[in-house]
C-alpha cells in the first residue's frame, strides 16, 4: 500500500524525543547565559516552536503557537504509530489508525475510499463532522496528510488543519501512556466524491493529462516513475512498471523539509514553474498506494490550488488491471521528472520514512 | 501543405534523368530536428515546402492518399491530406514510431509506452489501443495481414496480435534481458525473426499464421518459449534485418559486418568491411548495403556507388521502366538524395534538420 520512498535524509535526528528536548531546555538557562556571552548556542523548544510557525499565504497548516492559542477549541488527532503515541503526545490527542483512514472498497470505476469505514473510525474517536481538527505526526509526512484527506473525503464540515513541524515542534502540555477515554459518536459523512478520482475516470482521459485535460502528478520516486530496471523502487507485485501517460513526476518527499513543510516559495516554483501545473484547473495526484500522494494533495491545496484530487486506487490498481490494458497504458519514457530535495524527518516509522507522520 | 519552401532548400546539379514515371511524385521526409514533413519533387529534387507535423517526426506511411507521420515526441500521429490539410490523431500514449497496416487499419507502436494504437485511416480517428510489451518498436505484418508481430524493447518479447480482434493473443519470449529491435516474417508466413540488440543475436520463431483461424486455439498471453526455432550470434549492435524466402540478413552496426543466414539460421556468410551497416536493399541481382558512417552504398558482391554523405535510412523507389533507386536520408548532414546504383546520386537536396524515414507519395 505504501511506497518505499525513503529519502532518509533526516537532519532532525529521528530519535529525538520530547524528553530530549526538555533536557535541552533544562540546561537552556545556564547555557543561554553562556550563549549570550558568545561561547555556546543551544536550540530550545521555544526556538523549535518558532521555526515551525507558518507564515505567508498558506492554507491548512498551523504552527505550534496557533495550536497553543486554540487548543481548547479543536480536536487534536495524532497520526503516528501506537508506540510513539503511548510514549508521548500532545495532551488530549486521539490517535488515528492509518489502516482505518486508508481503507478502500471497489466502486463502479475502481477502488475508492471506504467512507463508511473511515467515518466509523472517526466516530469511534469521538470526532463529529463539525469539529475543528488539527492533525499532527512526527512531521508533516504522509500519515498526517492521509488523515486530513480522509476527513476531506467525508466532507468534514469543520476546519481541518495540520501542525507544521509535527510533535517535535510542540512545546505545550504533553500526555503519555494509554489513550484517554472518549465517547464515540455517530459520524454521518457528507461524502465529497470530488476529492478523489477512479481508474475509470482516468482511463477516459488518457492522452489529455498535463495537456488539454487535468494535471496529473506521479508522487513516487523517479526510479518507480520511470520503471528503472533493477531498481529497488519497483514493486514486485506490479505487472508493469512506469507511469500513467503524461504524468509529471514530483517526488512527494519534496513537500517536506525535515519535519516541516518545504518553504512555500520553493513549492510554488516546484509545482507551478517547473511542473507547470495550473492552479485553476483540476490536478490529480497518485502514488503506489493512497497514503503518500495525499502529501501532495495537501501541499497543493495549501498553496491555493482549486481542485486537487487523489487517485485512491493508485498505480498498483492501474498497472495490474485485469481487463483491457490497452485502455490503461503505462509509459516508461518521458522528460518531465522534476528534481526535488525534500527530506522527511521525524522518525517513528521503523526506519521507513515513507509514512512517518 | 504549405505554399512554398519555408527555408532556402537548394539542390545540387541533376546528374541524371528521372524518367517520366517519376513526374508528379513527391518525396515526403519527416525531419526530426524541425518537426516538419519536407516535400521534394521525386523527378528533380526540387523542394516543394514543409508541413508542420508535430514533435520529432521519424517515420511515415501512406494510406488512401494520405501521408501519416509518426511523431515520437507526441501522443499523436499526424495525417496530411493531398490538399495539405493536417489532422492530428491522438494515440494517448507517447512515442509513436512505426506503422503497420492490416485489416484496413493502421497500427502504430507507441514506443514510450506499452500499446499499439489502432487508427482508422479514413475517419482519422483512434479506434482502439492494444496492450503489448513495454516500448514496442518495429511491427511485422504476416502475409495476408492475419497477424502482427510487435517487438518489445523492454520486456524481451514479441507479441502476437490479432489485427481484426484488436487483441494480443500470444507473446513469444526472446530471452531474458532481450531488447527486440527489428522484427520480420518470412514471405510464406511460416516463421518470424527477431533481432535482440542487447545480446547481438537473431532469434527465429514459429508463427501460427499457417493455422486455420477458426480452429486454432488462441495461445495464452504469457511468454512461451516453445515457438523458438533457434538463435544465432550476429555482429555487434544489430538493429534491423531483412528476410527473404531463403535468406536472413542482419547488419551489425558496431563492427561493420552483415551476417547472412539461411532460413534456419545456418550461417551462409559474414560480409565484412562496412563502417556502420544499417540496412540492405535488393536492386537488380545484388544486395546493396546502406552505411551510416560511410558515404557510399556497397553491394555484397563488392560493387560501390558513392553517395553525398552517409545514409541512415533509405526508401526504395519502384519504377516499372528501370531498376529500383533509393531515396537516402543523410540524417547527420541534413540532406536527402536520390541514388541510382548505376549512375550514383541523381540529385541531392538540403533538408530541415535530421531527415528520417521518407515515403514516396
Amino acid at each position: 500500500m505504501m511506497s518505499g520512498n525513503n529519502s532518509g535524509d533526516d537532519r532532525s535526528e529521528p530519535d529525538a524525543t520530547r524528553r530530549g528536548l526538555l533536557r535541552a531546555a533544562a540546561g537552556a538557562t545556564a547555557v543561554g547565559a553562556a550563549s549570550a556571552a558568545g561561547c555556546l548556542a543551544v536550540t530550545t523548544p521555544a526556538d523549535i516552536a518558532a521555526e515551525n510557525e507558518v507564515s505567508g499565504n498558506v492554507d491548512r497548516l498551523v504552527g505550534p503557537g496557533w495550536l497553543a492559542d486554540n487548543r481548547a477549541d479543536v480536536v487534536v488527532l495524532d497520526a503516528r504509530d501506537a508506540d510513539g503515541f503511548r510514549r508521548e503526545r500532545i495532551y488530549g490527542a486521539r490517535r488515528v489508525p492509518l489502516d482505518a483512514v486508508s481503507a478502500q472498497v471497489p466502486g463502479e470505476g475502481g477502488l475508492v475510499p471506504d467512507t463508511d469505514a473511515i467515518a466509523g473510525a472517526f466516530g469511534d474517536l469521538g470526532v463529529s463532522p463539525d469539529d475543528d481538527v488539527v492533525v499532527y505526526g512526527a512531521s508533516v509526512g504522509s500519515r498526517v496528510t492521509r488523515v486530513a484527506f480522509a476527513l476531506a473525503a467525508l466532507g468534514h464540515a469543520g476546519d481541518v488543519r495540520v501542525l507544521n513541524g509535527g510533535f517535535g515542534g510542540w512545546n505545550g502540555r504533553v500526555g503519555t501512556g494509554s489513550r484517554d477515554r472518549v465517547s464515540p459518536v455517530d459520524y454521518d459523512p457528507d461524502t465529497d466524491a470530488s476529492a478523489w478520482v477512479t481508474r475509470e475516470w482516468l482511463a477516459e482521459r488518457v492522452g489529455s493529462f498535463n495537456g488539454d485535460g487535468p494535471g496529473l502528478v506521479d508522487t513516487r520516486v523517479p526510479e518507480a516513475y520511470l520503471g528503472a530496471a533493477g531498481s529497488d523502487a519497483l514493486d514486485p507485485d506490479h505487472d508493469r512498471h512506469g507511469h500513467l501517460p503524461g504524468a509529471v513526476n514530483v517526488d512527494w518527499t519534496g513537500n517536506v523539509s525535515g519535519r516541516r513543510m518545504t518553504d512555500p516559495g520553493d513549492l510554488v516554483r516546484l509545482y507551478e514553474v517547473e511542473a507547470e501545473l495550473d492552479r485553476d484547473s483540476t490536478v490529480v495526484v497518485y502514488g503506489d498506494g493512497n497514503v503518500d500522494p495525499t502529501s501532495t494533495w495537501l501541499t497543493l491545496t495549501a498553496l491555493g490550488f482549486e481542485d486537487v484530487r487523489v487517485y485512491d486506487g493508485g498505480f498498483g490498481e492501474w498497472t495490474n488491471v485485469e481487463d483491457d490494458r490497452g485502455r490503461h497504458p503505462v509509459e516508461t519514457a518521458t522528460n518531465v521528472v522534476i528534481e526535488t530535495d525534500g527530506s522527511v524527518g521525524g522518525g517513528g516509522g521503523g526506519g521507513d520514512f515513507s509514512c512517518t507522520g | 501543405m504549405s505554399d512554398g519552401p519555408s527555408r532556402d532548400l537548394t539542390r545540387s546539379p541533376t546528374r541524371g534523368s528521372s524518367g517520366d514515371s517519376s513526374r508528379g511524385r513527391v518525396v515526403a521526409v519527416p525531419c526530426e530536428g524541425e518537426d516538419v514533413l519536407a516535400l521534394f519533387a521525386l523527378a528533380t529534387g526540387e523542394p516543394l515546402g514543409d508541413v508542420p507535423v508535430g514533435s520529432h517526426p521519424v517515420h511515415a506511411t501512406t494510406r488512401r492518399g494520405r501521408t501519416f507521420v509518426a511523431t515520437m515526441g507526441d501522443r499523436a500521429v499526424t495525417a496530411v491530406d493531398p490538399n495539405g490539410e493536417v489532422t492530428r490523431i491522438e494515440t494517448g500514449v507517447l512515442g509513436p514510431s512505426h506503422f503497420a497496416a492490416a485489416n484496413g487499419e493502421l497500427f502504430v507502436s507507441c514506443s514510450a509506452g506499452d500499446a499499439l494504437a489502432v487508427i482508422d485511416p479514413e475517419s482519422l480517428a483512434l479506434v482502439d489501443r492494444i496492450a503489448v510489451g513495454a516500448e514496442p518498436h518495429e511491427v511485422a505484418v504476416a502475409p495476408g495481414g492475419r497477424r502482427l508481430y510487435a517487438g518489445s524493447r523492454r520486456d524481451g518479447v514479441v507479441d502476437v496480435v490479432d489485427p481484426v480482434a484488436h487483441e494480443r493473443i500470444g507473446s513469444i519470449g526472446i530471452g531474458d534481458g532481450a531488447r527486440v529491435q527489428g522484427v520480420a516474417v518470412s514471405p510464406d508466413g511460416s516463421r518470424g525473426y527477431a533481432v535482440d540488440q542487447s545480446s547481438a543475436r537473431i532469434v527465429a520463431f514459429e508463427t501460427d499464421t499457417a493455422a486455420d483461424p477458426d480452429t486454432a486455439p488462441a495461445p495464452a498471453p504469457a511468454p512461451d518459449p516453445d515457438p523458438i526455432l533457434g538463435a544465432a550470434a550476429v555482429g555487434a549492435d544489430p538493429y534491423d534485418l531483412v528476410v527473404t524466402a531463403d535468406r536472413v540478413f542482419v547488419p551489425g552496426r558496431g563492427d561493420g559486418v552483415v551476417h547472412e543466414f539461411d532460413r534456419d539460421l545456418g550461417l551462409v556468410a559474414v560480409h565484412e568491411g562496412f563502417a556502420r551497416p544499417v540496412d540492405l536493399f535488393r536492386i537488380g541481382d545484388d544486395w546493396w548495403v546502406l552505411d551510416a558512417a560511410a558515404g557510399r552504398l556497397r553491394s555484397l558482391a563488392g560493387a560501390v556507388v558513392e553517395t553525398p554523405a552517409p545514409g541512415l535510412v533509405a526508401t526504395p523507389v519502384r519504377e516499372p521502366t528501370r531498376s529500383d533507386r533509393l531515396v537516402v536520408s543523410h540524417y547527420d548532414d541534413d540532406r536527402i538524395s536520390l541514388v541510382d546504383v548505376d549512375d550514383g546520386a541523381v540529385w541531392t537536396a538540403e533538408t530541415p534538420a535530421y531527415p528520417f524515414g521518407s515515403v514516396v507519395v
